[in-house]
């Protein structure tokens, strides 16, 4: 029985990540033209997006390692997705947690890049190996604030796992945003890194060598990565607010609290250009890496 | 439920007009007509609130769009970014070079009719044509594939061979794969 | 002005003694015709001692009548501000003209597009054949004598037209109650 709840829970959670997703990504797109002053696309665009490129008929692979890569992409969201608690207490239905599990979740959010490097590097196409290099360079730049800040929380709070923060945060009353400023400016600002909104999105824009390394998968590849980018959207913003902003009771809470914290890398990136890739690791480790060293400090003296 | 031939069973129905507002336009301008797709895809006439949007590469998109006049070295690399397109896929001719040769009509080295090498869903006309007839033009294209009469990549693989007898009367050199899908 | 373009004609004329000159009072302009061996050592001698340092363009003109090309070199100096045109003729069965590859590089370009063009032979000119055509195997094409048409009509296909297809400008005279002027009158088709 308690098996039965456990998977209905896993499938309604990674339902509404996908709806949910898919939806914030057509809202960014009409708030996108809206800044540009036109009317944009509905706010379900992407689900016809979703729907059409399922719906193409022929396919096209140059081997079984190109079927890996997006696999590997879906693979490692969903299973990000069971280890975050959506609800406060439970609320939602209980997923896999436990102790050391954001040590785990950080080690899990690497392994979909690099599925889909491997699964690029198969196509052959010079276009897909230059985009993957540069995504993962661009990531060596962002994983090192959000890691010092994270483990900053872990040493000031004494737990390694995420229901144990949530504890700490519901017993001391306010949100760890405030409790622990500098760990959540060094957070935010790798945020900005990892939804590759503008200025970070070399990797995978249109007119940057033919749009990275999606740039042979057309049809149902590129819906499973739609699907699953939109997914680890969801995962993030949830971690997010789980950590910092003090959880939710509700759906509703947590849905407002996630787009709040959404508008923070796309309104910046609505009015920023593109950096290069070295630009963008010379960023990351200026000031985000100080803010990150002031919060391990502040964390072992306080 | 009736099952005729000629109705259009509900899932047809549905993936129809999933497919037809949801339009990716692959960024490739082949002629001088190629200067009216940004004014249509930009702030004033805006062509995403029907969904249409630029593709990066051939394997992503749906349209192809000929814009303007098709020289035969351009021809020859058209084909091969047709070929590599996965179905269904749509072409729109765009300007009158690709209805009859427009203002390059006794040019030795343009093609005049581009329905011999290509198989051509929706015309539209204009030297260069604005961006409210671009937007018409998607309109007629939605409203073919919203009747499921938009078959020109089926039309392409009935009729390979008199497509390919006509490519290769008109390219001599040629060096592509065979069409093997 | 005048005493300038003096002296240049005098310059010119003790090195290169069968160069004929033409003046333009009102312009900065100045031409020379010469054979068309001595293109490469006039160039040089107006590059290295007389400051004509810049190439601005290389322009040919097909006289079909009298049976030749000519090549006009225009080059232009930056402190006496006076254009030079350098004219030369070669005749058009088997046209072979000299190379001036190695006094300004850019003219690698304009003779390339002039031996697929025209048909001109340049001598140890370095460059692929086509410069813009792809396996082209006709005659040059921007000679008079090719008829574009005609080789346009039966190399590829054409539309046939409209049974009810009406003249553009008659159309537009009728509806808008105008004349047009005889000198247009003779586009109509």
């Amino acid at each position: 029985m308690e098996m039965l709840t456990h998977i209905l829970g896993a499938i309604a959670t990674v339902i509404l990540a996908f709806v949910v997703g898919m939806t914030y990504g057509g809202l960014v797109r009409k708030i996108t033209a809206r800044v540009q002053n036109r009317l944009g696309p509905p706010w379900y665009q992407n689900f016809i997006d979703a729907y059409k490129l399922y719906g193409k008929t022929t396919a096209i692979h140059h081997g079984w390692m190109q079927i890996m890569g997006p696999a590997f992409l879906m693979v490692s969201s969903v299973v990000t997705l069971m280890f975050i608690p959506v609800l406060n207490n439970g609320g939602w239905f209980p997923n896999l947690n436990f102790e050391g599990d954001l040590i785990f979740l950080l080690y899990l959010m690497v392994f979909g890049p690099l599925g889909m490097a491997l699964g690029a590097g198969q196509t052959g196409n010079p276009n897909s190996a230059i985009g993957v290099t540069r995504g993962l360079s661009q990531m060596v730049g962002f994983e090192i604030p959000w890691v010092m800040a994270l483990v900053a929380l872990m040493i000031q709070h004494d737990t390694t796992s995420i229901t144990g923060l949530m504890e700490a945060q519901q017993q001391s009353g306010t949100w760890m945003m405030f409790s622990s400023p500098f760990a959540f400016i060094a957070a935010v600002l790798a945020m900005l890194g990892m939804f590759r909104y503008s200025p970070f999105d070399i990797v995978g824009a249109p007119t940057e060598l033919a749009s990275g390394p999606v740039s042979e998968n057309g049809g149902k590849y590129l819906f499973t990565m739609m699907s699953s980018g939109s997914i680890f959207a969801f995962v993030k913003l949830t971690l997010y607010v789980d950590l910092f902003m003090g959880g939710a009771d509700n759906l509703v809470i947590l849905l407002l609290k996630t787009f709040a914290i959404y508008m923070i890398p796309v309104l910046y990136g609505l009015v920023s250009p593109r950096y290069r890739t070295e630009q963008s690791i010379r960023f990351f480790w200026g000031w985000p890496l100080f803010f990150g060293v002031l919060a391990l400090i502040y964390a072992a003296i306080f | 439920m009736i099952n005729d031939k000629n109705s259009q069973k509900i899932v047809d129905i549905i993936q129809n007009w999933s497919r037809k507002h949801s339009l990716w336009v692959l960024a490739y301008g082949t002629g001088c007509g190629a200067i009216e797709i940004p004014p249509t895809m930009t702030s004033r006439y805006d062509a995403e609130r029907m969904g249409v949007r630029g593709a990066a590469t051939p394997r992503q998109a749906d349209i192809l769009l000929i814009t303007g006049y098709l020289t035969t070295k351009t021809l020859k690399r058209v084909i091969r970014v047709y070929e590599q397109m996965q179905d269904p896929k749509y072409v729109i001719g765009f300007g009158s070079c690709t209805i009859n040769g427009g203002m390059y009509y006794d040019s030795y080295n343009t093609i005049k009719v581009l329905d011999k090498y290509l198989p051509v869903d929706v015309y539209i006309n204009g030297c260069m044509p604005r961006p409210e007839s671009v937007l018409a033009g998607f309109g007629k294209l939605q409203e073919l594939i919203g009747d499921g009469k938009a078959n020109g990549a089926t039309k392409y693989k009935e009729n390979l061979e008199w497509y390919k007898a006509n490519q290769k009367k008109i390219i001599p050199n040629w060096v592509m794969p065979e069409y093997n899908w | 002005m005048q005493q300038l373009k003096a002296n240049l004609i005098e310059h010119i004329k003790t090195s290169f003694k069968d160069a004929r000159e033409k003046d333009y009072p009102n312009e900065n302009r100045l031409d020379f015709y010469v054979n068309k061996q001595c293109i490469p050592s006039i160039l040089t001698y107006a590059k290295d001692r007389l400051g004509y340092i810049h190439l601005s363009h290389i322009a040919i003109v097909d006289w079909l009548e009298e049976g030749e090309f000519e090549l006009i070199y225009i080059i232009w100096s930056p402190e006496e501000k006076i254009k030079m045109f350098v004219r030369a003729r070669v005749e058009r069965e088997n046209p072979v003209m000299p190379n001036i590859d190695m006094i300004w590089r850019q003219a690698n370009t304009y003779e390339r597009e002039f031996r697929e063009m025209y048909g001109i032979q340049f001598q140890g000119l370095e460059g692929e054949q086509d410069f813009v055509l792809e396996d082209w195997d006709g005659p040059p094409p921007m000679r008079r004598d090719f008829d574009t048409e005609a080789y346009a009509n039966e190399t590829f296909f054409h539309r046939p037209g409209r049974e009810d297809a009406l003249d553009v400008r008659e159309e537009i005279i009728k509806r808008s109650r105008e004349e047009i002027p005889d000198f247009a009158k003779k586009y109509s088709r």
